[in-house]
């Protein structure tokens, strides 16, 4: 990735930060569980089908979109983790956070919704 | 794709839910983030619960019960996501301004919705 106005000259692709507790690692492969855990409520989803009807279709369509978003996301974000650490600079992931945390209160908004008045 | 901690858009929507304040050490704005997805992952393991006692329970419960442990489920799994939001929102602006975190809100909430739910399942197993 060309960056034409970096501070500091780009890390080795093999070595990007220097850290020693593997921070952006461990929380790339936590983003993953979190991915690993939508696409088992998407599958759960699915067993709504019969008594609820094809509008748990999008239910399980907003879980497979919100597990595919953190999937596609994972390099750029892992990259922008290990550059914070090689500068020491923090970079809170506002705009991942709040779309995740968007993604699960709509998801059980909607289900309270099928359960109570869709039946 | 070439976003950088840098970039104006990026850094205009951190500041608009962050506020200014001091750059943290990375490393603690990392740890946040993990723990807020730790408690995401918890949330999502109530709405399975909810969903799943919803469509696997309907020759065990009464459809009054089921739909009322679905729903408490359910609302437990959106307590959890937007507490564990507002918590990690709380704890990056507390780093910011190196001021102490702020007390964990969600574990009480995680624990008295789980005890009703376990309540309620005692008394319908008392009852058979």
């Amino acid at each position: 990735m060309p960056r034409p106005h970096s501070r500091r000259p780009a890390p080795p692709p093999e070595r990007p930060h220097e850290d020693e507790g593997l921070q952006p690692e461990r929380t790339t492969m936590a983003w993953g569980r979190t991915l690993m855990s939508f696409v088992v409520v998407s599958a759960v989803f699915l067993r709504w089908l019969p008594q609820h009807g094809p509008f748990v279709l999008v239910l399980f369509g907003l879980a497979v979109l919100t597990a595919g978003s953190i999937y596609l996301t994972q390099r750029p974000r892992y990259a922008r983790s290990a550059r914070g650490i090689a500068r020491e600079e923090s970079a809170p992931e506002a705009g991942a956070v709040l779309a995740t945390a968007l993604a699960v209160l709509v998801l059980g908004a909607l289900g309270v919704w099928v359960v109570l008045v869709l039946v | 794709m070439g976003e950088q901690p840098g970039t104006p858009g990026r850094r205009r929507l951190t500041e608009r839910v962050l506020g200014g304040g001091e750059d943290p050490d990375p490393r603690f704005t990392l740890a946040n983030e993990r723990t807020f997805l730790a408690w995401i992952r918890t949330a999502l393991a109530f709405l399975a619960g909810g969903i799943a006692i919803e469509a696997f329970t309907a020759d065990l419960f009464d459809e009054g019960i089921r739909t009322f442990l679905a729903v408490v489920l359910l609302v437990l799994s959106m307590l959890v996501s937007a507490g564990a939001t507002f918590r990690w929102i709380g704890v990056e602006r507390s780093m910011r301004r190196q001021a102490p975190l702020p007390l964990p809100l969600i574990a009480p909430v995680l624990a008295v919705g789980g005890a009703i739910a376990a309540g309620v399942l005692v008394v319908v197993v008392l009852q058979g």
